[in-house]
């Protein structure tokens, strides 16, 4: 049995989701859930189960990729092994002025 | 796989799995009187809510189709319903009679509440004495309509729940049988992707106006469902933004086309999977959908919603290891084998349908042992 400790819905998808707790400076494996393709990336943050990790670096502003879709915009660079949630990502919908 | 199940056919030829005589107040004022009946005769379940009064237009059908559905429901063997007009107390039990079950009504005014508890108990009482009488007769999950829905929802939804109701509905289908999910507004980010689950163009485009009303009704408020959706739940289980909880919610949509696009509380005609335009929030949705002719429940959860339905039995899974592990109790269907890769999503789907026939058969679901019977109903706007 693979020591996976993040899945990814598709393999492009720029996120994976913690399916353990993951501690800061700690080298994980991850995999995708339709491929079976197994990635490796060191954590910048402690990440909770359930939480998501970068697996691609994204700009301000760009789109970030989950289940191969758009799921809203980074509001700050965001690097690979970083902790992605509300204090990095926003929705794409109702942004009024920004 | 099993599909036998033990249920009762009712008079128009509907399974229900349960057998409730159920005392429904047509509004507020009746809560008390439908409360003392409910305590007079063993056997009965009152079903009290704060509304029925003064409402009018879409809001005030809303209220009858839920109480009329709520009594049509095949789970109720027989009616007794009280409101403070008779003539209204009539229009509910009118609404409920041609599924040909036994129903009652009772005004209190020109009565007051004692002379109609004690008319309306001994009312109560043949009709638990009638479904008390009634034999479970052996049927097949087809033959079962299943509603589902989210809640607390969390990323491991998205990873595992979701899509394992997504197989369970697919299967349910595919034995030629009644499925219904829904909450419009919780497909916000992913209504595009799954308007191409709809069977027909003409569907899909039915769908995307839906969606498409509902946000302007949130714009015509001056909001938006920021801080709202996604709720401060599915933000500690780390779902982020609403089109990411949207992508994990349709899921559930599984493979099979939806073949009908349903408004609240209204039944299926013909097997196969449906969209229903409902709210998001779990009891409001339970409830609309129980009022369709959903017989049994399944709720997927991350962080651990908890709720349960007077009339419809909820089947509840999480595939979050800590919620299965901190509450036990509410937790029917643990999965999260999904998440350490020890669980396909065919093997969890198996570890639901199992509990789905047992709960057919008449194993109370952990909601039901717990008492949760949240009777919800949806307003669309306050009364005149």
């Amino acid at each position: 049995m693979s020591s996976h400790k993040f899945l990814m819905h598709e393999a492009e998808d720029y996120v994976g989701v913690a399916v353990q707790d993951i501690k800061a400076g700690e080298e994980v494996m991850g995999v995708d859930l339709h491929g079976g393709k197994e990635f490796r990336v060191k954590s910048n943050h402690d990440i909770p189960l359930g939480h998501k990790i970068a697996l691609k670096p994204v700009k301000k502003g760009e789109v970030v990729i989950k289940y191969g879709e758009n799921v809203g915009n980074a509001t700050q660079d965001i690097a690979v092994g970083d902790w992605v949630h509300t204090h990095n990502l926003k929705t794409g919908r109702w942004n009024y002025g920004n | 796989m099993e599909t036998k199940i033990l249920g009762y056919r009712r008079e128009n030829g509907r399974i229900g799995i349960r057998n409730h005589v159920v005392i429904i107040p047509v509004d507020d004022l009746s809560n008390a009187a439908c409360l003392a009946v409910e305590h007079n005769v063993a056997g009965t379940l009152a079903l009290p809510h704060p509304y029925g009064r003064i409402q009018f237009g879409a809001d005030l059908e809303l209220h009858f189709k839920t109480l009329i559905g709520a009594g049509r429901n095949p789970n109720v063997a027989a009616v007794v319903v009280i409101g403070i007009e008779q003539n209204w107390a009539k229009r509910i039990a009118d609404g409920i009679a041609d599924t040909g079950k036994p129903v009652a009504y009772f005004g209190i005014e020109g009565y007051g509440d004692l002379k109609t508890i004690e008319r309306a108990s001994r009312k109560a009482q043949e009709y638990v004495q009638f479904a008390t009488s009634l034999e479970k007769v052996e049927a097949e999950l087809k033959d079962l309509v299943v509603s589902f829905k989210c809640g607390e929802s969390d990323t491991t939804s998205g990873l595992a729940g979701n899509p394992t109701a997504g197989v369970v509905g697919d299967r349910l289908v595919k034995l030629g049988g009644t499925v219904i999910f829904g909450e419009t507004p919780e497909t916000t980010g992913a209504e595009h992707v799954l308007a191409k689950h709809f069977a027909t163009p003409e569907l899909s485009q039915q769908f995307l106006k839906v969606h498409a009303e509902y946000m302007k009704l949130i714009e015509s408020k001056g909001a938006d469902l920021l801080g709202t959706q996604p709720t401060q739940g599915n933000i500690a289980g780390g779902l982020t933004t609403i089109e990411e909880k949207a992508f994990g919610n349709i899921e559930k949509a599984g493979k099979t086309p939806i073949i009908g696009l349903l408004a609240p509380c209204e039944e299926p005609t013909k097997p196969g999977r449906y969209f229903m335009d409902t709210s998001s929030a779990a009891a409001e949705c339970i409830t609309v959908m129980m009022a369709a002719g959903a017989v049994l429940h399944i709720f997927i959860t991350g962080q651990g919603n908890i709720v349960g339905n007077p009339i419809e039995p909820v089947v509840k899974m999480s595939a979050n290891p800590n919620t299965c592990a901190y509450m036990p109790e509410h937790i029917d269907v643990d999965i999260k084998g999904v998440l350490s890769r020890e669980l396909t999503l065919d093997q969890a789907a198996d570890k639901v349908m199992d509990c789905v026939v047992k709960t057919a058969r008449g194993r109370y679901t952990d909601a039901e042992t717990l008492n949760h019977k949240e009777f919800v109903l949806t307003r669309l706007y306050p009364s005149a």
